[in-house]
């Protein structure tokens, strides 16, 4: 039997996809590099999902699962082929207003799961900016984040458990609702695991009161440094806002041009604060928030007072990576996180840096958490661009990970960032991440070659480290 | 007495409270502890982790070869107040690292009322603070972990900022771990301020703490439910006054119950309420609501067998956190987890002597 025609008996030759172009649809995430998928399953159930992993199994295939598709590191690029396990079928889900919580299915789409649950005056906490396309199954597997991590966590802190199908085809339930479920807490290993320890059919959620009141404010400052400086004196003065967002100029001048929602752009950098909680507390941490804001130079400080004003404001936030097509073709995204205090240091590095290749950087980003999002925008036709602009892209990430940081906030490490994590790392570290990856997948059928760079099982130490695999596009 | 390497020798110590062992030391660094890690593999020894000794009643009843006290590994190694991390030892008593924080208005959301708890303690056992409800539980708060295997490894994961998704969540995977997975050594944890203001406002009915979306906390003991509040004073006496109780000012956190036998009941939170019915009589009980986390305490086990028979029947664990010696046929974790072969072959990667804390963990392991 060949690899398709077993997949067509287990799922219907419906939910098989092998024509070329069917193909090149999901040979790549929103990431620039590409594979090409050998074919594309689109399992209806757990049970489905067990059986595309035993016929990998017995073809010694690789599995890529992916969602929507909207991870930026390449973590669902079929690199080297293999079967594209796209979940977004599995559509299940069950509010349990009671406890909080929801069995939720992979392919559930982020804010469709807000949306349900609002008439129970809950919601979801983690919000990616990709919110109306990207699913829990991604956000699971890349333990996303958004602009609301600042004060609950990212999506770890909300997963209490998880459906996950193994590479034996088993299908298991971790964790639960009772909290502090005894034993190992494997959830929060296979949460951000980037689809390479096991399929995740369903999670468990955690959901949030919706707040009783919300203030959103936007100040604006003619120094980046007067706006990072606010952000810290916010939280040293015992707040965490929902959210802290800055954006610089750059950024602010290419959304209005599009949006235009009424930001600023002749400040050098704007700062999204919003604060939720209970009237009162809400007035009162806003009032803070302003004071502070033009103690450090803020020239302005806007509240949205209706509710309108305020989905503006975060329009002209969540819409900034789409303001970019009016640019250039292209951009590269990234995502690192620095110690908040080192946050002027590390944006005057990042400015630096792109000046001196000469390229178009952009930076809207979680400054609360000290999650950088510097973008480059740039067009691949032009000769030489692409090292370029991955060379700078290195660069930055040196920079930040050089004051303490980290080499990704919430988008993962996926295929892009594989490499550099040897320096984040030591081999010890990866040889012990290595063993977890063995015990969950020891034939090396889940997503192989992502997150954990070749060779990072001691045994093969000494082995020739492996760039981009042939075949990738970057 | 066995004779030890003078590497091992210079590290045995008294440790106050910890049960008797053919040898009790205190590593100085990370190096010592990999060193007796190490020599205990290779011996063959089993090795029981020490810290307050506050949780040494859960699982069954180590016996060790070798007890390895945490307390000259319990120093500050990193705070930066303005990011709201902290590098700690796992030696470190959390009610001196909570009074050192509170000197710049943080805190680590580490249990309230530690006894003599070390931060390593409360991670490795998986305990949380009474305010988990609305600032996380421990494990929330674990940014990075460096840990020693049992063969002698020195692992670390995470990092040292608020947000990060750098490789396999390894830290997370330690919290309630018993160190199977290695002796934590030190931890990187994300701090919360502290508000100004506090107050605890005495209710009749949970109902009236409905009035507000996310209290700090609400707790339930057998004579009393409380809401606690906190936030500038202005605000706290707003919300004070909106809830129809007894308000008194200030955070006035109770111990958990204290007896011959103490328990954790861990339900769904919606049947906390249910849950506190099932409890047999006589238990003492410190519930914390929107969570399922009742701290239980008792004279005896009369009624124990029933409630686990409940409680498992609604997808919930009755763990015994102490007991005055082996329970006859009753399980200290219940009904083995999910995935126990999984979770021995995990363990089989960085304890492969099985000598940290052998038998311990739920299903034996």
């Amino acid at each position: 039997m060949t690899l398709l025609s077993d997949l067509q008996n287990a799922l219907g030759e419906e939910n098989i996809l092998e024509e070329p172009i069917e193909l090149h649809i999901f040979s790549k995430d929103a990431s620039l590099m590409r594979g090409e998928p050998t074919c594309v399953a689109f399992p209806q159930s757990a049970d489905q999902v067990a059986e595309v992993i035993q016929v990998a199994a017995r073809h010694e295939i690789p599995i890529v699962a992916r969602g929507a598709g909207t991870g930026l590191t390449a973590g669902a690029s079929p690199i080297g082929g293999g079967i594209v396990m796209v979940t977004t079928a599995l559509k299940s889900l069950e509010i349990d207003p009671d406890n909080r919580t929801a069995w939720v299915g992979a392919g559930v789409i982020n804010l469709d799961l807000s949306t349900a649950a609002a008439p129970y005056g809950l919601h979801f906490a983690p919000d990616p900016s990709s919110q109306s396309a990207c699913t829990i199954g991604g956000n699971v597997a890349n333990n996303s984040g958004g602009a609301h991590t600042l004060s609950e966590g990212s999506t770890t802190s909300h997963v209490l458990g998880l459906e996950v199908v193994l590479a034996d085809g088993e299908i298991v339930l971790l964790g639960g609702t009772a909290p502090d479920s005894p034993g190992l807490d494997m959830k929060g290993l296979i949460v951000g695991s980037e689809g390479t320890l096991g399929i995740v059919t369903r999670a468990l959620v955690r959901l949030l009161p919706i707040e009783p009141d919300v203030r959103t404010l936007l100040l604006d400052f003619p120094t980046v440094e007067g706006a990072v400086a606010t952000v810290s004196e916010v939280i040293a003065a015992g707040m965490v806002p929902a959210a802290l967002e800055l954006m610089d100029q750059r950024m602010t001048t290419a959304v209005e041009n599009w949006l235009h929602a009424g930001l600023p752009t002749d400040a050098a950098a704007v700062l999204l604060a919003e604060v939720v909680g209970e009237l009162e507390d809400v007035d009162s941490q806003a009032g803070q928030i302003g004071e502070i804001g033009r103690a450090n130079g803020a020239r302005d400080v806007q509240v949205a007072m209706t509710e309108e004003h305020r989905a503006l404001l975060w329009k002209g936030r969540k819409s900034a990576f789409g303001a970019i097509a009016q640019l250039a073709p292209d951009y590269y995204l990234h995502d690192a996180v620095v110690p908040r205090t080192k946050l002027v240091e590390t944006m005057k590095a990042i400015y630096e840096i792109a000046d001196r290749y000469d390229l178009t950087l952009l930076n809207v980003f979680h400054a609360g958490d000290g999650n950088v999002h510097p973008l480059i925008a740039f067009d691949a036709n032009e000769p030489g661009i692409n090292a370029k602009v991955h060379k700078a892209g290195d660069e930055i990430v040196a920079a930040c990970l050089r004051v303490g940081g980290a080499l990704s906030g919430e988008h993962g490490i996926g295929l892009e960032k594989r490499d550099l994590m040897r320096i984040a790392f030591t081999e010890i570290d990866l040889d012990a991440q290595a063993r977890l990856k063995e015990v969950f997948d020891p034939a090396g059928l889940f997503n192989p070659g992502k997150v954990l760079p070749a060779g990072s099982r001691c045994f093969d130490f000494g082995g020739v480290r492996r760039e981009v695999p042939d075949g990738a596009w970057v | 007495m066995t004779y030890h390497p003078p590497h091992i020798a210079r590290l045995v110590i008294q440790a106050q409270g910890a049960p008797e062992a053919e040898l009790t030391v205190a590593p100085k660094s990370i190096h010592d502890v990999a060193a007796v890690l190490h020599y205990a593999t290779e011996k063959g020894l089993n090795v029981q982790l020490w810290g307050g000794g506050t949780h040494s009643g859960y699982g069954s009843p180590p016996m060790p070869d070798i007890v390895m006290s945490m307390e000259r590994l319990g120093e500050i190694e990193a705070w930066e107040p303005g990011d709201l991390t902290l590098v700690v030892g796992a030696g470190a008593r959390i009610a001196d690292l909570e009074s050192k924080l509170a000197g710049e208005n943080q805190t680590a959301v580490l249990p309230e009322v530690p006894g003599a708890s070390t931060v390593g303690g409360a991670i490795a056992a998986g305990v949380s603070a009474l305010r988990r409800g609305r600032l996380y539980g421990t494990r929330e708060r674990i940014l990075e972990t460096t840990v020693v295997t049992g063969d002698g490894r020195i692992v670390r994961s995470g990092g040292r900022v608020v947000k990060n998704v750098t490789g396999y969540d390894m830290h997370k995977l330690n919290v309630g771990a018993f160190g199977s997975l290695g002796v934590i050594v030190s931890v990187c944890m994300k701090l919360w301020p502290v508000p100004p203001a506090g107050a605890t406002v005495t209710i009749e009915s949970l109902d009236q703490a409905s009035v507000i979306a996310r209290p700090l906390a609400v707790l339930e003991e057998n004579a009393s439910t409380r809401v606690f509040l906190w936030g500038t004073h202005d605000v706290v006496s707003a919300l004070s006054a909106r809830i129809d109780g007894e308000p008194a000012d200030g955070l006035d956190w109770p111990a958990d119950p204290s007896g011959s036998f103490v328990w954790s009941v861990r339900v769904p939170p919606a049947l906390i309420g249910e849950a506190i019915i099932h409890l047999p009589t006589g238990w003492r009980y410190l519930a914390v609501h929107g969570v399922g986390d009742i701290r239980a305490a008792s004279d005896d086990d009369d009624g124990a067998s029933e409630l686990r028979s409940w409680v498992e029947s609604v997808s919930g664990h009755l763990v015994v956190v102490k007991a005055p010696s082996s329970l006859e046929g009753f399980d200290p974790w219940g009904a083995p987890p999910a995935g126990l072969e999984l979770q021995k072959a995990l363990i089989g990667q960085f304890d492969p002597a099985r000598i940290i804390n052998p038998g311990r963990l739920p299903g034996g392991i």
